[in-house]
């Protein structure tokens, strides 16, 4: 009976589990390969060991890269998270126009990464942009500059156009997990004051932990796999200041046909996820013996 | 929900026996990187008075923007389906594709069409390999610094010729409050105009080339040479402010609304303004630095290729044979104003403007393409990254050619 | 307090909130408010003044412009008969491969598991040039089978990760009762499974319809003709190398992101109870 239901199981896996090695697993594991060979996309691959992985470290624009990733990451697992979960904690009541609210807040997520670059190029353009005209009608004159031409703070620009896509996606998912608390425990914390937020730090942030652990996958894998803003908004300009690894290795991939060394970024990124993502999958792992 | 799936059933039956019906037709798929406006009409326009003279021929073009096609370029010319006609680029970009076989010898469409009298003979050097021809040069367009005549003769300015006028204007300009010199160089490449014209001053034709070549090395002190001339214009703030936050495009504002007064640019800057601008825009050869070098200009020209493994070579031949013919050249220069291969054209089809453009190329002793079609693409890359890093911190000009060299001999050893 | 009296604390704190989310939601809604007011200009206007000056006109021609020479039309139409498939695709083969992950105890489960957590992770560009191969090897390239299956199969990551995590608070119960009345097991997957499911396949739906909809770089690499490309791609074409019109760009971009935006209304309500119950457990 037993050992049925487990050819059941693989019969029902064998489909999916074919596709997803022909389509995913597979080139995967050939761009593995490839990240050892000098390929450009048209002749045959050439082996050549590690040479890629020892000349990506030398290359000042991976390391560039690489730190601007970490940059990244840092800021996402602070900004968007804390005025996602604010912004759900707010929400998360009857207040007039809540729905309409919450359809604004999350907005940005369906519109596609170009348009979103093109409209925050127009935001951060330095003669007459919003930003730069905003910050002079109000006196703050000194502040303006060229946002996505000034290597200074081009990348915190860009970082800021993706808060505002991700941020709906984070306040969902924590007003999914502030659904499962029960309403009188969040009302009371939220009236008394101090003693409110005492609450909060110690009965509803501990309650909302399982949407605290996917909003951290969720966030970790996005500030890794960051290419669409950067793409569409500077292409890592300018001379690379506002790159990130995804970028480079489809530059030097699609760009300047070099798919080995593109190969070998797309290898050091998965296992910098991966090494991140680790800790989640151990506690899955945890749970499953259970 | 069974609905929703029947009706999307009918759709996809729709579409497949719509593209079924369409197949009674000998189809001709053509790709090109013509997504501006007016060369996309001007193609539209050439593909049916094609159709017209060859009706049992469907012609089906697909536009791909011009960044998004080089990189699709290679995928579809390893596909077992490319299509049968692609736009290019001539020189080094086109030869790179020729020299991996992926793209089909038309020597016999030169012969047959007699072009190696029609075209004038440089443009043969530029489409032939090893003696057989690959590619067939269509149009091409001249370089050169634009300007505001209004605001010329408003402060009494004459088109400099010389490095020293051309400085003396920028700065009377600057002093009456108008930006000398616009320019967006978001996407670089437009910076890399500046670097090839004043190399092609400093330097002349020869020595860039090599350069691009790889067989002279960036931190060179003649290629450094290039820079302080360069950076006697940044010093000054001649330039635009805050250049590499703009487009192209977007920097031509500056010189439509009447705040700037000069750009360095091809001649389809011509499309990008309102007819009223383009009515007050001139144009001066870049200014000569060096009066015993000799004169060069950037002339990219653009043209058609057809991939090796095309379906239908035959049609695809037939098609090239009438974009070089005086018609198919007719109808796509008076659309777009660039300037045909063909030597049967008489000049007084073109434009006042385009006439003197003719002139002073033909007064040119050597011409270059543009610094990314010359030069490897990854190169390109980085060098264009050298150059906005050089406008950002021009100090670091000796560690940033340094750096620029080590990259580039990485990659042409390779 | 006398004559406040009549509202409560209460109701002046929610008065309070109410006005700082509204501004903050105004705020955040400017890009697309600059958006809107840009399709509704000409491009000589924007050229001439600026992105931000005061509209000389307003004109609905751009979004006209762009349904018939930009073919968003027929772009349109196309992302529906790409999205929609891999749509069911991926829903139907991830819910599959969720239920025997959840349901069954069996080696190799978690390895499985893992396998798909892990695809999830790949930075996705670099399967480009393999996967076109692939395509190119199938007979599958340049068709909208190419992209259909690519947006299927990736997007199984994802999807076996949510609904697996969804189908493991499913009480094991109800399919051994079901067992019992001599059920097989896949309607216990179909009539057990599947419709207990819903809220979180409407949940993860709703995001990857998104998702495939606005993909433009499968779409750049696996079609080649116009009259095949999903309305991203599509729009990417209207870029050009010197000369973009910017306002015919937007009015396009904007008719593109409104099946989305339905979407997402309409499923609004399921979204979150969805994701709610998703992220339980």
């Amino acid at each position: 009976m037993k050992s049925n239901r487990n050819k059941t199981a693989w019969f029902f896996l064998t489909g999916p589990l074919v596709l997803y090695l022909g389509w995913v697993i597979g080139p995967s594991l050939y761009t593995v390969y490839l990240s050892l060979t000098k390929y450009d996309g048209l002749s045959s691959p050439e082996f050549i060991g590690l040479k890629n992985f020892y000349r990506l470290f030398q290359d000042p624009v991976f390391i560039t890269s690489l730190v601007n990733n970490i940059k990244w990451l840092l800021s996402f697992l602070v900004i968007p998270v804390v005025l996602g979960l604010v912004l759900a904690l707010l929400l998360n009541n009857q207040i007039k126009g809540n729905k309409l609210f919450k359809a604004a807040i999350y907005s940005p997520m369906i519109l596609s990464p170009i348009v979103i670059g093109l409209l925050w190029g127009w935001i951060y353009e330095p003669a007459g942009g919003l930003l730069n005209s905003t910050l002079s009608v109000i006196g703050l004159n000194y502040l303006t500059r060229g946002w996505l031409s000034d290597p200074e703070v081009v990348l915190y620009a860009i970082i800021a156009a993706a808060v505002w896509r991700h941020v709906g996606y984070v306040m969902i998912l924590f007003l999914a997990g502030l659904k499962t608390i029960p309403l009188v425990v969040i009302e009371a914390a939220r009236v008394d004051g101090a003693s409110g937020w005492k609450k909060f730090w110690h009965i509803i942030l501990p309650m909302l932990r399982p949407a605290t652990v996917i909003v951290f996958v969720v966030t970790i894998i996005q500030s890794f796999r960051a290419f669409d803003m950067v793409n569409s908004m500077t292409e890592g300009g300018p001379f690379n200041s506002s790159n990130v690894l995804a970028n480079l290795m489809y530059i030097e991939a699609f760009k300047n046909y070099r798919m080995g060394y593109g190969g070998s970024i797309a290898v050091i990124l998965f296992l910098l996820m991966f090494a991140f993502i680790v800790f989640y999958l151990k506690q899955i792992m945890k749970n499953e013996v259970d | 929900m069974k609905k929703s799936f029947l009706s999307l059933t009918l759709l996809i039956l729709l579409v497949i026996g719509g593209s079924a019906f369409a197949e009674t037709k000998d189809v001709l798929v053509v790709n090109s990187y013509m997504s501006d406006p007016v060369p996309k009409e001007a193609l539209a326009e050439l593909v049916k008075a094609f159709e017209e003279a060859n009706p049992e021929i469907d012609v089906q073009v697909s536009t791909t923007a011009h960044e998004d096609f080089k990189k699709a370029l290679r995928i579809w010319l390893s596909s077992d389906n490319p299509p049968d006609v692609i736009t290019w680029f001539a020189g080094n970009r086109a030869k790179y594709f020729i020299d991996k076989g992926l793209i089909l010898e038309i020597t016999d469409v030169w012969q047959e069409e007699n072009l190696d009298e029609k075209f004038p003979r440089a443009f043969r050097s530029i489409s032939f390999v090893d003696d057989e021809a690959y590619f067939m040069p269509n149009n091409w367009y001249w370089w050169s610094v634009f300007y505001r005549k209004s605001i010329f003769e408003q402060y009494g300015l004459e088109e400099p010729a010389t490095w020293e006028e051309f400085l003396q204007v920028c700065q009377t300009l600057q002093d009456n409050g108008v930006i000398p010199i616009t320019i967006g160089t978001k996407f670089r490449w437009t910076a890399a105009a500046w670097f090839d014209y004043l190399n092609l001053r400093i330097n002349g034709q020869e020595f860039h080339l090599r350069l691009m070549e790889g067989k002279v090395s960036y931190n060179d002190p003649r290629v450094k040479q290039v820079f302080t001339y360069w950076r006697q214009l940044l010093d000054r703030g001649y330039f635009l402010e805050n250049a590499a936050a703009y487009s192209w495009q977007e920097g031509v504002r500056f010189l439509a609304n009447g705040e700037a007064a000069m750009y360095l640019m091809g001649q389809f800057i011509l499309d990008a303004v309102p007819a009223e601008v383009a009515a007050d825009l001139d144009f001066f050869r870049f200014p000569v630095i060096d009066p015993t070098v000799p004169l060069a200009e950037d002339t990219p020209t653009d043209g058609y290729m057809i991939p090796r493994k095309a379906k239908n070579p035959e049609l695809a031949k037939k098609f090239l044979k009438f974009l070089a013919s005086k018609e198919g050249q007719l109808i796509f220069i008076e659309k777009t104003g660039r300037i045909g291969v063909n030597n049967q054209i008489p000049l007084d089809r073109y434009t006042p403007l385009t006439q003197k453009g003719v002139k002073m190329i033909e007064a040119t002793d050597a011409l270059a393409q543009f610094y990314d079609r010359d030069t490897l693409p990854s190169v390109a890359d980085k060098g264009m990254n050298a150059f906005m890093e050089f406008w950002a911190y021009p100090d670091r000009i000796d560690l940033i050619l340094d750096n620029l060299e080590r990259e580039s001999q990485l990659i042409f050893t390779e | 307090m006398g004559e406040l009296a009549i509202f409560s604390k209460k109701q002046i704190g929610n008065a309070i909130l109410f006005v700082l989310l509204l501004s903050f939601v105004i705020v955040w809604l400017l890009p697309v408010g600059g958006a809107i007011l840009t399709a509704l200009r000409s491009m000589d206007d924007l050229i001439a003044n600026g992105f931000w000056s005061k509209p000389e006109v307003l004109t609905f021609d751009n979004f006209r412009e762009s349904w018939s020479t930009g073919m968003v039309g027929r772009y349109l139409f196309n992302s529906f008969i790409v999205t929609i498939p891999a749509l069911i695709g991926t829903l139907f083969l991830s819910a599959l491969s969720g239920f025997v992950l959840a349901h069954y105890r069996f080696k190799g489960n978690i390895f499985i598991y893992l396998t798909f957590v892990g695809g999830m992770l790949i930075p996705y560009q670099i399967l480009m040039i393999p996967v076109f191969q692939l395509s190119n090897f199938l007979n599958i390239y340049n068709t909208y089978w190419g992209l259909v299956m690519i947006h299927m199969v990736f997007q199984m990551g994802f999807c076996t990760f949510f609904l697996r995590n969804f189908m493991r608070t499913i009480p094991v119960e109800l399919a051994e009762a079901a067992r019992i009345d001599g059920c097989s097991e896949f309607r216990i997957f179909w009539q057990i499974y599947l419709p207990l499911s819903k809220p979180a396949l409407a949940a993860v739906g709703t995001l990857e319809f998104t998702w495939i909809f606005n993909d433009y770089l499968w779409a750049l690499v696996l079609i080649r003709n116009d009259s095949l490309k999903p309305v991203t791609a599509g729009l990417a074409s209207l870029r050009g190398q010197f000369i973009s019109s910017w306002t015919i760009l937007v009015a396009g971009s904007l008719l593109a992101s409104i099946p989305t935006l339905l979407v997402f209304i309409f499923l609004q309500r399921y979204f979150i109870e969805g994701l709610t119950m998703g992220s339980g457990k």
